[in-house]
């Protein structure tokens, strides 16, 4: 056991702001959001990243990633959020990029990895269905062997950022006469294939990043089935047992944490900055104390996912949960520090004839843009206990590790 | 950050632990809590022969040259045992305010008595108007002749029954004294020091100490006259990591009983760990412990590398939130454990004193969250 600073990754992070310096376009910088960027600056950055070599940051060399350890990741994610760098397709490096890597033929990877290199394809995840959230297995999407395509019906749910993806991975039936685990094969469709629909479901922060995903009919070709038939169930173990260590999203936290204290700092209550109040500025101090233990928990889990220790997978399941309320507990309390003003959706539209007369100059200030994204970003968050395993499914986890029930 | 144990670490933690599961099981604790003493000479001694005493003191004063992850790697394996000797008091608030305080001569004079167990001193700083804050003391010390005169008391002297020696902390008052708060090490015999001894909740004694009149020479004032303070602030930050370190120690034993309770008690026909509230309850209170141990992670970091202002905020945060983090999680042992956890005879309950006795030491979880409150108002006003 050893806290001292580690000069070598002090070393590497002054490489990453260094690279952030000269290669971050200003216009892809400063960043504020915490929801996923915009396709075209997605992609444009994936293309930076990959020029430098940088365009798989969590893969091994072996399967053409940097091979950084997992602190070094932690430090890449860390400074870039702290740069406003574009969010790189997190569906294709942290989810179906090792999937494939691990279980997929030569000839899946030559079709799919050098697109998700260059920025090209975007990926989105096709496994929740109205029946079957926390109950994964249960799923009822069907594949039926004709020739050599599987003809897939059914319909998926959650399907994050489908509006915008180029490719699916897709958790599907091909045995319905087979234990609910061994029935389910793992494929990777093009959203362009006829029979396929994309519904968008706005969710409470009033914006779409949700969809509803329809098959109807939609002929995929059987070489785009990853691992054998029925290997589906193992395929997304394995795929959900990566990355334990990102599901708190420090950066987020470092961030929404960030942005309290500016607003402490530049918000006047009276003749006074907001941080003067002590009420305020107690809460801070407590919230600020679980970001640095959860920071030390983040890294904790790393090292063990670095140790494949078993420790990891109930490990992880506790920061899922400490990390996830926090996000949500400090999100809220941004938007309370900033008063009234946190309580405005938008603009109204023009009002009844009698009312006083409206501003129509109302172009939104950026301060009141900020605020309503803010508080669009804190209704999001509630989202971050339930998907990925909701914080009950987590506690599940923990309780039979510990109980061995 | 590497947070696998080298193979020295996993030596010292294995040799406490057994220490900890062989001598200290429940009945041998509790009958040394009836005996009042605050724990027993033999084992203090023990301590010493094991290392214990001497692993994270200079090598100059006589000690192994150790760091505090050594300090709370054995504090927190005390604490899974709830030992109630001294350790936290004398080996690490006192031994470690000494080695920060004193010369390099007076280390050299004093250190190597308390690293192999033949002296044992306490650190008196607590006032009853201190509120755990090193930097309020209305003790004086008035300079006189080739020495000084100490009047003034102190509260909750953790180990001073059976302590050789006190440091005391007063404010320098005199011609050209600058109001500065000194250390003295005073004689626990010396004329006119007397001490009314106290029992805590966990079992541990305190006592208060009043000094009529005590006259000390100069060798006693330890290090610089205008050194006390950051000495003091010092030797809290490691008190507090090994305070964190025994209730992350206490919290994982209060878990671990009641994980093994629910296995085995049964109602309605079958074992209470297959309801889900109570399953779901017990995994709260582990990912509590886990983000206390973190927190402590973060403190031993920045004791090893920050600035003292850095690692005064530190302190704070961790004794705040480990503190919190300890009474929720032995609380709510009790509660899981249903009646039985409520008997003196039965030891879950005294996890729980433990945890209140802890948060109570040093400045309690509100007072701490003030001063890194206090900490952001200066950094964001500024």
């Amino acid at each position: 056991m050893d806290f001292r600073h580690d000069s070598n990754l002090h070393d590497f992070r002054e490489q990453v702001r260094s690279f952030l310096r000269e290669r971050l376009p200003a216009d892809l910088a400063g960043r504020k959001s915490g929801s996923r960027s915009q396709r075209p600056d997605l992609m444009r950055w994936q293309r930076i990243l990959d020029d430098h070599g940088w365009g798989a940051p969590y893969w091994s060399k072996e399967h053409g990633g940097t091979g950084w350890t997992v602190q070094q990741r932690l430090v890449f994610d860390e400074e870039c959020a702290a740069a406003g760098a574009p969010t790189q397709d997190n569906f294709a490096q942290k989810l179906v990029g090792p999937v494939l890597n691990h279980f997929a033929t030569p000839e899946q990877k030559a079709e799919h990895l050098p697109a998700i290199f260059k920025g090209e394809r975007l990926w989105c995840q096709g496994f929740s269905e109205p029946g079957a959230g926390s109950d994964l297995a249960s799923l009822r999407t069907q594949a039926a062997l004709d020739g050599d395509h599987f003809v897939v019906d059914g319909q998926k749910i959650w399907t994050s950022y489908a509006h915008q993806a180029d490719w699916i991975f897709l958790l599907v039936r091909t045995d319905p006469a087979a234990k609910k685990q061994l029935g389910i094969s793992f494929l990777l469709v093009d959203m362009k294939t006829p029979g396929i629909t994309v519904r968008p479901i706005v969710s409470i922060d009033g914006r779409h990043h949700l969809n509803e995903t329809f098959f109807d009919k939609v002929r995929v070709p059987v070489r785009n089935l990853v691992g054998g038939q029925g290997e589906g169930w193992k395929l997304t173990k394995f795929l959900l047992n990566n990355e334990h260590a990102s599901t708190a999203d420090l950066p987020t936290l470092f961030r929404l944490l960030r942005l309290v204290k500016e607003t402490a700092r530049q918000r006047r209550v009276g003749d006074a900055p907001l941080v003067r109040k002590s009420e305020f500025a107690l809460r801070l101090a407590r919230m600020e104390a679980e970001v640095q233990a959860i920071a030390v928990l983040v890294q904790r889990v790393a090292a063990m996912e670095a140790d494949h220790s078993p420790q990891a997978h109930a490990m992880g399941s506790i920061l899922k949960i400490r990390g996830t309320e926090l996000q949500q507990r400090l999100s809220e309390f941004l938007v309370e520090a900033l008063g009234e003003r946190g309580a405005v959706s938008r603009l109204a539209p023009a009002g009844a004839t009698g009312d006083a007369a409206e501003d129509a100059s109302a172009d939104l200030q950026a301060s009141e843009r900020e605020a309503q994204a803010i508080a669009a970003e804190m209704f999001f968050r509630r989202a971050s206990t339930i998907y990925g395993g909701s914080s009950e499914i987590q506690r599940g986890i923990i309780a039979r590790s510990i109980l061995d029930l | 950050m590497n947070f696998n144990l080298t193979e020295e670490q996993q030596l010292l933690q294995d040799s406490v632990r057994r220490f900890a599961e062989r001598s200290y099981a429940f009945a041998a604790r509790t009958a040394l809590v009836q005996a009042g003493q605050g724990g027993s000479a033999q084992n203090w001694q023990l301590f010493a022969e094991n290392g214990w005493l001497a692993a994270a003191l200079p090598e100059a004063g006589g000690g192994l040259g150790g760091s505090v992850v050594d300090t709370a790697l054995i504090a927190q394996q005390l604490g899974r045992a709830l030992v109630i000797e001294p350790y936290l008091g004398c080996a690490v608030l006192a031994a470690q305010t000494l080695a920060a305080a004193a010369s390099a001569e007076q280390q050299a004079r004093w250190l190597p008595g308390l690293a192999c167990g033949e002296q044992r001193y306490a650190l008196a700083f607590a006032e009853a108007a201190s509120n755990g804050d090193p930097s309020i003391v209305e003790m004086q010390a008035l300079r006189s002749g080739d020495g000084y005169v100490l009047n003034g008391s102190k509260t909750l002297v953790l180990g001073a029954n059976g302590a050789s020696g006190y440091i005391v902390s007063a404010r320098l008052h005199g011609a050209q004294a600058p109001h500065d708060i000194a250390l003295f090490l005073v004689d626990a015999t010396a004329p006119g020091v007397s001490a009314r001894a106290w029992l805590l909740h966990d079992g541990s004694r305190a006592a208060d100490l009043h000094f009529a009149q005590v006259r000390v020479g100069d060798e006693a004032l330890l290090g610089a006259p205008a050194g006390g303070l950051a000495a003091l602030r010092e030797g809290l930050a490691h008190a507090v990591a090994a305070l964190c370190a025994e209730l992350v120690g206490a919290m994982e034993k209060a878990i671990e009983m009641t994980a093994e309770y629910l296995k085995v008690r049964r109602q309605f026909g079958v074992p209470i760990g297959s309801f889900q509230a109570l399953q779901h309850r017990l995994a709260d209170m582990v990912a509590e412990l886990e983000v206390a141990r973190s927190m402590l992670y973060a403190l031993l970091a920045s004791i090893e590398n920050d600035s003292a202002a850095q690692r005064d905020h530190t302190v704070s945060m961790a004794k705040s939130l480990v503190g919190r983090a300890a009474k929720y999680v032995c609380g709510q042992a009790i509660q899981l454990h249903g009646g039985i956890g409520m008997t003196e005879e039965y030891a879950v309950g005294h996890y729980f004193k433990r945890a209140v006795v802890a948060d109570l030491l040093f400045g309690n979880g509100d007072s701490h969250d003030a001063a890194s409150a206090a900490v952001l108002q200066r950094a964001l006003m500024s």
